[in-house]
């Protein structure tokens, strides 16, 4: 089955087509802004590069975050246009899940983290399995000592991959069962890989559900002296 | 040679709005307003906005081609806002715009939003053509520009501090009236005498330009004298006021582009132009001159996907190149050329 991937829920965009989960061809960028310029390139690259027809696309995965909220929205507009355009259904995949996925190597749980800016990281654990990963508890948004505490607490040998230089250094001190490793961002050729097989099972979301996951709620300033409602009147 | 089918995109500001054009003619017309998302804020919160159009664009699409009675590949173009506006709104729609064109292999307009508002009458009014005078009042913008052909703009006025719909918003704001200042402002003034209280007009040195933020202060410092020497007049009585200040600014200054130009068409657009008293005042004095006045219905007043298209049609018509695929939004568009 011949699957489109867009992934923009961190600083690295990319695109990749490929068929049954195996990459047939792939276009990367690293750039905190600018996804709605590289996207369409980076989709006809694709295209052009295995000669395939856009409506040979059978599913559309799309990653739906946690990640910087602009280039989280400009992928799903995308994969959402592409997919209604062709009439393909759509597979919305997790930037935690896909850089655990990545990750997975021998017997370490994995911490999978996001850097979701103003000193907080997205984490979750996931375990390994032999040719996979399994989510091991609820992602949440935490500050360094709050994820420092859940480390501590948990008494396996981690690794924990994604962009944990959003941190500062000092936290991992004496954290002798964490391990830091790669990768630091997610990337479509492995939401390939995941997409195949929930495309295999018939696994898809509808398009009114494919909404980006915040985890966290609108910055917004409320003046509230200002906006009070004045009482001049009675 | 038939006319064009155009989808028609909008997310600068605080609307989802889609529409399928047909030439001048308007085959579907659909909208998501927001503002009850952004009613508790007081104003337009752009990182609310942003969610809300996500969520709204796929299927107000949907719903705007079907409506027309079409199937995708009969469009002949695809036309999106561009700019000016909110960035992380602006990248919404021309993000899934852009997808669409190429995913259909359609061409891709991006349009400038200030540029729709000044089209939109024309899909109201087939008399409407330039050389014109165009008023455009909303939340985001005060301009009065002068349109010499389609595609020839110069911007006579503007605001130099808020926008003729943030001053109806703050002062609502402070009078309790609730969001959006506009219309409450508009309801309360019903029953009110706009002569109860002279507020200033301001800025007679700059004949095409607003101010509204000396209002603002004059309103805030009028109230509270007033309340405490007990001589407060009736809500109804100083809504009504501040409108007719406001109304006077934009009627003076619309007119006084109309005498510098010559032009002997005026045309309006922005949510302010939904204004009962202002759209009054501007019939009165268009008539009194025996000026062609085209201020269109509320719904093409306000932001919308039809007028994006509208653009595009001439675009089309004179061979202008659609947008390549690499292009981003531009924020700080400009429509002068
Ligand atoms: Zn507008």
């Amino acid at each position: 089955m011949k699957i489109l991937a867009i992934e923009t829920a961190t600083p690295a965009s990319s695109v990749a087509l490929g068929d049954g989960g195996t990459l047939a061809a792939m276009s990367v960028r690293v750039d905190r802004r600018g996804h709605v310029g590289f996207l369409v390139p980076a989709i006809e690259f694709c295209f052009e590069q295995t000669g395939w027809d856009r409506h040979d696309v059978e599913a559309v995965a799309v990653d739906v975050g946690p990640g910087p909220f602009t280039g989280i929205r400009a992928g799903i507009a995308t994969a959402q246009a592409f997919a209604a355009g062709v009439g393909a259904p759509l597979i919305p995949i997790s930037s935690l899940t896909v850089q655990a996925l990545r990750a997975a190597t021998g017997h370490r749980r994995i911490w999978s983290v996001v850097d979701m800016r103003r000193g907080q990281v997205a984490a979750a654990p996931f375990r390994p399995l032999p040719g996979g990963v399994a989510p091991d508890g609820t992602a949440e948004v935490v500050g360094p000592d709050e994820f420092r505490a859940m480390l501590d607490a948990d008494q396996a040998d981690t690794l924990v991959v994604g962009d944990w230089q959003a941190l500062p250094e000092a936290m991992w001190g004496g954290l002798h069962r964490v391990r830091l490793g790669r990768p630091r961002y997610p990337s479509a050729d492995v939401m390939l890989e995941i997409a195949a097989i929930r495309a295999a099972h018939g696994d898809f979301t509808a398009a009114e559900d494919v909404r980006p996951d915040y985890m966290r709620e609108p910055d917004v300033q409320i003046n509230w002296k200002t906006f009070r409602s004045e009482g001049v009147w009675p | 040679m038939t006319d064009p089918l155009i989808l028609g995109i909008e997310t600068s500001c605080d609307e989802t709005g889609v529409a399928v054009l047909e030439g001048l003619t308007v085959r579907s017309f659909v909208l998501a307003s927001q503002i009850e998302e952004h009613a508790r804020f007081g104003g337009v919160v752009p990182e609310v906005a942003a969610r809300a159009h996500v969520e709204a664009i796929r299927p107000l699409v949907h719903q705007a081609v079907t409506g027309a009675g079409i199937h995708p590949d009969q469009l002949d173009a695809i036309a999106v806002t561009r700019g000016p506006g909110l960035i992380g709104a602006l990248m919404v729609g021309y993000a899934f715009g852009k997808a669409l064109a190429w995913t259909l292999g359609k061409p891709l307009y991006g349009i400038d939003h200030m540029e729709g508002h000044l089209y939109a009458p024309r899909l109201e009014y087939a008399a409407y053509e330039p050389p014109a005078i165009v008023l455009l009042a909303s939340g985001g913008h005060s301009e009065i520009i002068h349109v010499r052909a389609w595609g020839d703009y110069s911007t006579l006025g503007t605001t130099i501090d808020d926008a003729a719909g943030e001053a109806f918003d703050k002062l609502a704001r402070f009078m309790g009236l609730g969001y959006p200042g506009g219309p409450v402002i508009d309801a309360e003034a019903e029953n009110g005498n706009p002569d109860a209280v002279r507020f200033p007009r301001a800025l007679r040195d700059r004949p095409f330009d607003f101010s509204f933020s000396g209002l603002k202060t004059s309103v805030v410092t009028y109230l509270e004298k007033a309340k405490r020497e007990g001589t407060l007049p009736s809500r109804p009585d100083v809504a009504a006021s501040i409108q007719e200040a406001i109304v006077d600014a934009l009627v003076e200054k619309t007119f006084n582009a109309v005498d510098e130009t010559g032009v002997t068409v005026v045309g309006g657009g922005g949510g302010v132009l939904a204004n009962r008293r202002l759209r009054v005042r501007l019939r009165e004095e268009a008539d009194r001159r025996g000026i062609d006045l085209f201020i269109p219905s509320i719904r093409m007043c306000t932001d919308n996907g039809a007028m994006i298209a509208a653009v595009a049609i001439d675009r089309m018509k004179n061979g202008g190149a659609p947008d390549g695929w690499s292009f981003d939004v531009d924020p700080g568009m400009r429509l002068d050329s």
